[in-house]
């Protein structure tokens, strides 16, 4: 590569972008054309966000393109072609921490989570919790990439684990902790993470990029879910000792 | 709106600055990329965060208020099948504007060699998610536990993931942790808090909560069918 090139395939990105919201823009004309009837000036607000969010969109899949990609698969083509496969995993345990500890969705979810505990767990321990959990999963995600542990064996027991402790979490525990799935899997774990993984696996021989470099996502997403319920019930059991103190002294 | 910038700014900022230094920093002390690679992530950092400006606040001004309208008018009406069809298709719509699912197809598509198309797969998430979304309107309005609806979904993906080819199971998964973003969330809760604030003696907080990760399932669902379907 020589020089900069920011701007190519600028022109795909901009129709990608424009065709993605055709569905939502054609559905909601139709409803405000037959029932909403909304307000013009209400309807040039809306067009005008939907504007800038397209522009946003194509800005963000370009810089994505452009310089992720690039760096992602550099990073991940010079870490499968080391010696000392293990390292691999201390650098995803580091890369999760970080791409999760920024993420606003999280910092969200702990003051969520603060307000419905009526203050017994603290924001700071869902941020620290998460992070940590997440930074755990992705050592184990590169892990999998390292010496080719299929999916299945990650994931079905981490799925069936998170099916045993729906059935003893409070119902509430439960559906904050299946919302909050998405939370870790923000921006740079979708597309940067994702490239190392990529750019990982087109390196070591012996790995199929599609099977082994994908993955990575749906373990950053099942983080969140365990913990909160683990959270969940550990907060339930003091509880119910404390409650049970109560009723013996 | 001055401070709702402000604070989308500051969000941006957060979630893309620590995991940026930190390959710069991997980059000076132990990896060297080529000049042209190092640059070329600075300047894509500063274009993703200002996408991400751009994009959250359109989100906020065009595409929320759009899904709230729509998931207001919704419960207005008393024909069911309408109802299911109306939030399918919102589901759906919102998925195809989803960036991340669009990251994720996009690299699919490349890593495979174009054999997983960019459409087919973008499709095949969008249906998934709206299939769910309209199931776990119809839960609402039957008030099933959603602890099952969960548990299903879960014990379907666990069995499903035996019979899928093996390249499929991770895009799979990973299909279902990408939906989850920043146009999906806010629509599909205010469509769902919304929709259960309307129907009397359901509780909005364990009505409203749990759409999200019904919705995030049925991705894996479809996209391991797909798998099943086509190799």
């Amino acid at each position: 590569m020589t020089g900069l090139n920011l701007f190519q395939g600028f022109g795909d990105t901009i129709l990608t972008v424009l065709k993605s919201v055709v569905p939502i823009v054609a559905f909601f004309v139709i409803f405000q054309l037959i029932y909403l009837r909304l307000p013009w000036r209400y309807l040039a607000r809306i067009f005008f966000g939907v504007g800038l969010a397209l522009a946003g969109v194509a800005l963000f899949l370009q810089g994505v393109k452009a310089g992720f990609y690039p760096a992602g698969s550099e990073i991940g083509t010079f870490l499968g072609a080391i010696q000392a496969k293990w390292l691999l995993i201390p650098f995803g345990v580091a890369m999760g921490f970080l791409a999760t500890f920024g993420e606003p969705a999280v910092r969200v979810l702990g003051y969520q989570v603060e307000k419905a505990s009526g203050g017994s767990i603290r924001s700071s321990l869902i941020l620290y919790g998460i992070s940590v959990g997440v930074a755990l999963f992705v050592g184990l995600g590169m892990a999998r990439i390292v010496w080719g542990i299929p999916l299945n064996y990650i994931i079905v027991p981490g799925y069936i684990l998170a099916v045993l402790l729906m059935f003893v979490s409070d119902k509430t525990a439960v559906a904050i902790a299946f919302d909050s799935g998405g939370v870790a899997t923000g921006p740079m774990a979708v597309t940067f993470l994702l490239a190392v993984a990529v750019g990982i696996t087109s390196s070591i021989e012996g790995r199929d990029p599609v099977a082994d470099g994908f993955g990575l996502i749906s373990l950053i997403a099942l983080a969140p879910i365990l913990f909160i319920m683990l959270t969940g019930l550990y907060l339930k059991i003091r509880l119910k000792r404390r409650g049970e103190q109560n009723g013996n002294g | 709106m001055l401070r709702v910038i402000k604070e989308i700014t500051l969000e941006v900022f957060q979630a893309i600055l620590p995991l940026t230094i930190g390959v710069i920093a991997i980059n000076f002390l132990f990896i060297r990329m080529p000049a042209p690679v190092l640059i070329q992530f600075i300047f894509g950092a500063v274009m993703v965060i200002g996408g991400m400006i751009l994009f959250l606040l359109g989100v906020r001004l065009g595409i929320l208020p759009m899904g709230e309208a729509v998931g207001s008018e919704l419960p207005k009406r008393r024909f069911v099948p309408y109802i299911l069809a109306v939030a399918f298709l919102m589901g759906f719509s919102v998925t195809v504007a989803e960036p991340d699912v669009m990251v994720l197809s996009d690299q699919v598509n490349t890593v495979s060699g174009g054999s997983i198309s960019n459409t087919l797969l973008v499709g095949v998430i969008a249906v998934g998610v709206g299939f769910f979304v309209a199931a776990a309107i119809l839960r609402i309005i039957l008030g099933f536990p959603i602890t099952y609806m969960l548990a299903g979904g879960y014990i379907a993906i666990i069995i499903l993931s035996f019979f899928a080819p093996p390249e499929f199971v991770p895009v799979a998964f990973d299909a279902g942790g990408v939906t989850t973003g920043p146009v999906t969330v806010p629509v599909i809760l205010a469509l769902g808090i919304g929709f259960s604030s309307v129907l009397a003696g359901r509780s909005t907080l364990s009505d409203g909560f749990g759409l999200i990760g019904l919705a995030s399932i049925g991705p894996v669902i479809g996209v391991m069918l797909m798998g099943v379907i086509l190799y």
